[in-house]
């Protein structure tokens, strides 16, 4: 098992955003974690990365408890990507200057700016265009695929994607979900953070429903459809 | 003619200075959303050291170009050092507090300093005239203005050139710029913002001690300098922006220019002119003429 995530506590303040939460992904595996907004995927999220201290419970990664590790450690040594819902594109760096922090950063399985740079113009050509584009002057689409490429140029293991679909046209999602393929293929787990139960479970080879910070559901992403109570408490109704 | 000159070149040696304090406070700000008030007493603390080894040493010791190059490093390691020791002891316990404790305790270690100047140093000012007198003075019509003035400004200006390069042209600068317009990302890009943190506001500091240790052979190391200092790089700073470079280099410029042109012809109202000027942009543009 890559991750696993087990019975975690995690607070905010006085506010318990997540409960014995527990979860696992294996190599080379997608998963998806579903639920409404406020459901506790973000929180989940800064929590594998680091941002959020854990409270109770363990993760653990490749064998390795990082539970106490810093998100730089996790980022640089361990080998979690991080791309935020928001995007958070440095805006005044230009994207080649985003991209590139993660190169300049990665001490895991270090490779040349020039292979890098290859792999992801493989994956978002696109880029290219907008290479020595400031951050503040992309779109949002754009500003999404930076955020990827930027959390892939650390040659990650495991690939977190908070959102990665939000906001995107039908034929822009359409793009995402193939390079979410192609970045599969480079050997790389990855978790989505996603809020629309149908392109989870169009993306995902394994689905976890989250609802007030507890996991709900763990199993075939087709299979959510079966049980229409669950539907829509992942859908906020 | 000639006095325009040097009215022009008294206002570019009053900026200069005003940058490299400005700047430093700049770096910290940027990177750390701390407002340094010691800062002023880092930029005296870079004056007294330079002082000091000047006249305990004796000039005689620094041959040639090495008097001017020795002393002031020998100053604005003193301060990277004093730096060093302050940031992770007095700082770091204060960065997930309320702002006004981060005020505080940098008021409080201005205060510190300076009864530490007075402590270690005595009341009164210490001054090092020779390496100013030795570089003699150029004509400029009739009048004649100090070689030393010069080599100041030029330091400004090889400071702001070198400070471009090292945040837009260097990695180092990159992950700098990246960090202060979001820690919490950069840290998931796997910058160690702690080590960061340490290394800019030691960076901050030697700046402020450069300009210390470089104009107290003009002026002299007195108690209140750094205080004194301090507003007006705060002026510059309103006028600039907060945070900003390039607000801190056109801010020095204006600062110093209306500096000059108050002493000169509304000397009573100097600094209140000054202020006013801050006011106006303040008022006009909150974020100064360059800030976010």
């Amino acid at each position: 098992m890559l991750l696993e995530v087990n019975n975690i506590d995690v607070n905010i303040g006085a506010v318990q955003v997540l409960r014995d939460l527990s979860m696992n992904i294996d190599k080379d595996e997608t998963v998806v974690l579903v639920g409404r907004n406020g459901a506790g995927k973000t929180s989940t999220i800064k929590s594998i990365i680091g941002l959020y201290p854990v409270k109770s419970g363990k993760i653990t990664f490749d064998g390795k408890d990082i539970t106490g590790l810093p998100p730089h450690v996790r980022a640089t040594r361990t080998g979690i990507g991080y791309s935020p819902e928001d995007s958070r594109v440095f805006p005044d760096l230009t994207v080649e200057e985003n991209i590139k922090l993660g190169i300049w950063l990665s001490k895991h399985e270090k490779m040349s700016e020039k292979d890098m740079e290859e792999t992801i113009f493989n994956i978002f050509p696109e880029l290219k265009r907008i290479w020595n584009r400031r951050g503040l002057y992309c779109s949002g689409g754009e500003k999404k695929m930076v955020s990827i490429a930027r959390a892939l140029s650390l040659r990650p293991k495991l690939l977190l994607l908070d959102e990665a679909f939000e906001g995107l046209a039908p034929v822009v999602v359409e793009r995402f979900i193939k390079a979410v393929n192609q970045i599969k293929q480079l050997g790389i787990s990855i978790l989505i953070a996603e809020s629309n139960v149908n392109i989870a479970a169009k993306v995902g080879e394994r689905l976890y429903a989250i609802d007030r910070g507890e996991i709900i559901y763990a199993g075939d992403p087709m299979k959510i459809f079966q049980d229409q109570t669950l539907l829509n408490t992942i859908r906020g109704y | 003619m000639s006095i325009y000159i040097i009215f022009a070149l008294n206002a570019l040696l009053f900026a200069s200075v005003l940058f490299l304090l400005t700047a430093g406070l700049n770096i910290i700000y940027g990177v750390m959303r701390i407002i340094n008030l010691a800062h002023g007493n880092l930029y005296a603390l870079g004056a007294y050291v330079t002082a000091w080894v000047l006249l305990t040493v004796g000039y005689q010791a620094f041959p040639g170009p090495l008097l001017y190059i020795v002393p002031p490093i020998i100053g604005v390691l003193v301060v990277g050092l004093g730096a060093l020791i302050m940031e992770p002891t007095l700082l770091r316990p204060m960065y997930k507090r309320i702002e006004e404790f981060q005020l505080l305790i940098t008021f409080g270690v201005l205060l510190i300093l300076e009864d530490l100047f007075l402590l270690i140093f005595g009341p009164y000012p210490l001054s090092v005239r020779e390496p100013y007198t030795f570089l003699g003075v150029s004509k400029i019509g009739d009048l004649s203005y100090p070689n030393y003035n010069f080599l100041v400004i030029a330091l400004g200006f090889i400071v702001a050139f070198a400070l471009w390069f090292l945040l837009y042209k260097t990695k180092f600068g990159i992950i700098l710029r990246a960090t202060s317009l979001d820690r919490e990302m950069a840290a998931a890009m796997g910058v160690n913002v702690k080590s960061l943190f340490t290394v800019s506001f030691v960076i901050g500091a030697m700046i402020a001690g450069l300009a210390g240790g470089f104009i107290v052979t003009k002026d002299t190391a007195v108690l209140g300098m750094g205080i004194e200092a301090l507003v007006l790089a705060f002026v510059v700073m309103v006028i600039g922006g907060l945070g900003s470079m390039k607000g801190a280099f056109v801010g020095a410029l204006i600062v110093g220019a209306l500096r000059q042109i108050g002493t000169a012809y509304f000397p009573e109202i100097e600094l209140a002119i000054l202020w006013l000027i801050a006011a106006v942009v303040l008022t006009i543009k909150p974020q100064g003429l360059f800030g976010r």
